[in-house]
């Protein structure tokens, strides 16, 4: 009973850090209409940017810190005037495509600036693990977890009841409406940027957290994509569960399926469950319900 | 209309000087697989070298790449020149990827004519093991080789056995030095996301069945490349009580293996390959002394202590032929390539000439010559390969690396490996 209780609550931790990388995807979706392809290199350049600052130029952790997410908030809002400017009022498609190129253009400035070094991650959170009776549990992960529920809560807050985040959503809904109603879209698509480059920073702090960095920590931006399909792209505080019922699946099928088949189910498994609450509900499980006229 | 004539004046100059230019560099391209006229006077033969700059390896390809050719300078200044051969090379980044290995072969195939291929490791052996033969270029690695490809006649070869011949031979030294009375209890920590790694897993898995009075795998735990947590694996391997963690797969499984255990107050010691060397893990864990009592265990000397054969030949490199390299795995690797593949070209030469050297010469002289450590400056040991297979069969040995008092230290020397049926 210990045992599954460990891997449920090791799943949920871990789907929580899965919500926290959503929320990237999730916040530049919500306040400009695009699918970032390009979430997981967003995650690399945070990781890189907390490295230089805190173990490259040797400042203290918490000064590296701040300095590494004035730096990313400041590199999300150069994206917007040097790829998005041109593309408001077009399809939402060419929008997508640009964050394809924006994948391979970061991770081949990653590689020219940082190099392919594998390099050593601060230790923010102590690495010691967190016993509760029985149960051990992931300090980094645990903070994590607790700080994702609160960050998703301000967030979706921001979104829904003050008038920055209200113009933001506006600007999801249709460009051409929100510049008709006096709204800034390149401004919003500016700061939605920012905010997500200072979200996938805060990820990779947590995710990273004492391991180590290199390029190809991009992959868990995928990881993070059944979490953000089955929160519904738009919803902020739909994460939560979202990433608590995918986690507590992979835990699970780590625990009990992964060791009777002998492989790693649990990596596929998350894929599956979104795949079948998608098909149930395709906007996600809190994803806007949009009526269209045909 | 003055403007517009300088500007075609200007336009004219510049097309000129890159077609000079671009004649001049055939001078320095070499006569490529048709053994052109090289500088020194000798036929010139192109090799290609195949790296990761940019995929899961590049990190280890900046001082493996700078290793093989600073070694191929030395041998064409010090052994080339005598026997009338110079070996060019150019470099092609295929990311660790099959397809982009496909898709360049055929351009490198036509550009350089190469008599021989320096691979890097799974995807090239995937994407041109079937093609090889029929192209006639032996494609020579620095990596171990695979279960899946241990086949006969083959026109891929590696210096060092399998990754299970290295893991087998580890584990076999293991239970001697650590005075183990049963077999030792074996766990693995591997990824299906790649062939290679799952072949390690089935090789040793065949390997205990083989030998149960050594070897008991008591628990295997696949997980993704880049894992954010190991906990409940780590745990599982914990409750089996297993003796040792072998990770061949890459740092980050190691590092965060390391992390996994370390939360649940366990210490149970972590085996690591040549490509997550103890030196690399420990780079990106944040310090040596995270790995103590930690090995890896591979097939060609463990560069810890500076002295040696092996060492002063890695230092003579980097004072006279510009070697900008660490003492490192990855610098050991790279030598050790470049060093063998050179000698099969001289047997090749004393074969046919040096005026009539070919893929098939090459693959001619692999089959022939037999290379002592000596001859290869105690980088490696004897080689002898067979058709049987893609590596050598017999004298096999792997060396031992750990970290002792915070000190990366060699821990064996050559320790023979247990014979292996194929799985």
């Amino acid at each position: 009973m210990i045992q599954l209780i460990e891997y449920a609550l090791n799943g949920a931790l871990l789907g929580l850090l899965y919500a926290l990388i959503a929320m990237g995807f999730v916040v530049i979706y919500r306040a400009s209409k695009v699918f970032n392809f390009a979430q997981g290199e967003l995650v690399v350049v945070g990781a890189f940017l907390v490295w230089f600052f805190t173990l490259d130029l040797g400042l203290p952790l918490y000064v590296g810190l701040a300095l590494a997410l004035a730096g990313a908030a400041i590199f999300g809002l150069v994206i917007e005037p040097l790829l998005f400017r041109r593309l408001v009022g077009q399809s939402t498609f060419a929008m997508v495509m640009v964050t394809i190129g924006l994948l391979i253009l970061l991770r081949g400035l990653v590689l020219v600036i940082f190099g392919p070094s594998v390099r050593p991650f601060p230790a923010l959170i102590s690495t010691s693990p967190v016993n509760i009776g029985d149960i051990t549990l992931n300090r980094g992960l645990l903070f994590g977890g607790i700080f994702t529920i609160v960050l998703a809560i301000g967030v979706s807050l921001y979104f829904s009841r003050t008038r920055p985040g209200l113009r933001m959503t506006v600007v999801a809904e249709d460009h051409q409406i929100a510049q008709s109603m006096g709204i800034s879209v390149r401004r919003s698509i500016a700061y939605a940027w920012a905010m997500g480059m200072v979200l996938s920073t805060l990820a990779a702090v947590f995710y990273l957290n004492g391991k180590s960095v290199t390029f190809l920590v991009s992959e868990i931006g995928f990881a993070a994509l059944p979490v953000a399909l089955l929160a519904g792209l738009e919803s902020v505080g739909g994460l939560i569960p979202a990433g608590i019922i995918v986690g507590v699946a992979q835990g699970l099928a780590a625990g009990y399926i992964d060791p009777l088949i002998g492989g790693s189910f649990s990596a596929v498994f998350p894929y599956l469950v979104m795949v079948t609450i998608l098909f149930l509900r395709p906007s996600g499980l809190f994803g806007w319900r949009i009526v269209e006229r045909v | 209309m003055a403007s517009k004539r300088n500007g075609r004046v200007l336009a004219a100059s510049v097309a000129a000087a890159t077609l000079l230019t671009a004649c001049g560099g055939d001078d320095e391209g070499g006569g490529g697989g048709g053994g052109g006229e090289g500088a020194s006077g000798g036929a010139t033969y192109n090799q290609a070298w195949l790296v990761d700059f940019s995929g899961p390896y590049a990190d280890v390809y900046d001082e493996l790449q700078a290793a093989r050719e600073a070694t191929n300078e030395w041998w064409n200044d010090q052994v080339g020149s005598e026997i009338g051969v110079q070996l060019s090379g150019e470099v092609y980044d295929h990311r660790y990827d099959a397809a982009q290995v496909a898709s360049l072969w055929p351009g490198i195939l036509s550009e350089i004519q190469p008599i021989m291929a320096m691979g890097v490791g799974g995807p090239d052996v995937a994407a041109l093991q079937q093609r090889l033969p029929s192209d006639k270029v032996p494609m020579l690695m620095n990596t171990a080789g695979y279960g899946y490809a241990w086949e006969p006649d083959q026109w891929v070869f590696n210096p060092r056995a399998t990754y299970v011949h290295e893991a087998a031979g580890f584990v076999d030294w293991f239970k001697e030095a650590q005075k183990i009375d049963g077999p030792v209890k074996v766990a693995m920590i591997s990824s299906e996301a790649s062939p290679a790694y799952v072949d390690m897993v089935d090789g040793i898995e065949g390997f205990a069945e083989a030998n149960p009075d050594v070897a008991e795998v008591v628990a295997v735990e696949f997980a993704e490349v880049q894992p954010a947590d190991l906990s409940s694996q780590v745990r599982r391997i914990v409750g089996a009580e297993a003796d040792v963690i072998l990770i061949q797969t890459n740092t980050t499984q190691a590092v965060v293996t390391m992390q996994a255990l370390e939360s649940l107050n366990q210490d149970i010691p972590i085996m690591l390959s040549s490509h997550n060397s103890l030196q690399a893990t420990a780079d990106a864990a944040g310090g040596l002394e995270k790995l103590e009592g930690d090995f890896e265990s591979f097939g060609f000397v463990v560069p810890a202590e500076e002295e040696g054969e092996a060492y002063e030949f890695y230092k003579m490199l980097t004072e006279d032929y510009g070697l900008e390299a660490e003492w490192t795995v990855p610098t050991v690797q790279g030598i050790a390539h470049q060093l063998y593949a050179n000698r099969v070209v001289e047997q090749a030469v004393e074969m046919v000439g040096a005026e009539n050297l070919t893929g098939q010469a090459i693959y001619d002289a692999i089959l022939e010559v037999q290379l002592t450590s000596e001859d290869l400056f105690g980088f490696l040991p004897d080689l002898d390969w067979t058709p049987e297979a893609p590596f050598p069969t017999s004298g096999l040995t792997t060396s031992i690396g750990t970290v002792a008092d915070g000190t990366y230290a060699r821990a064996e020397l050559n320790h023979e490996i247990p014979e292996l049926e194929k799985w």
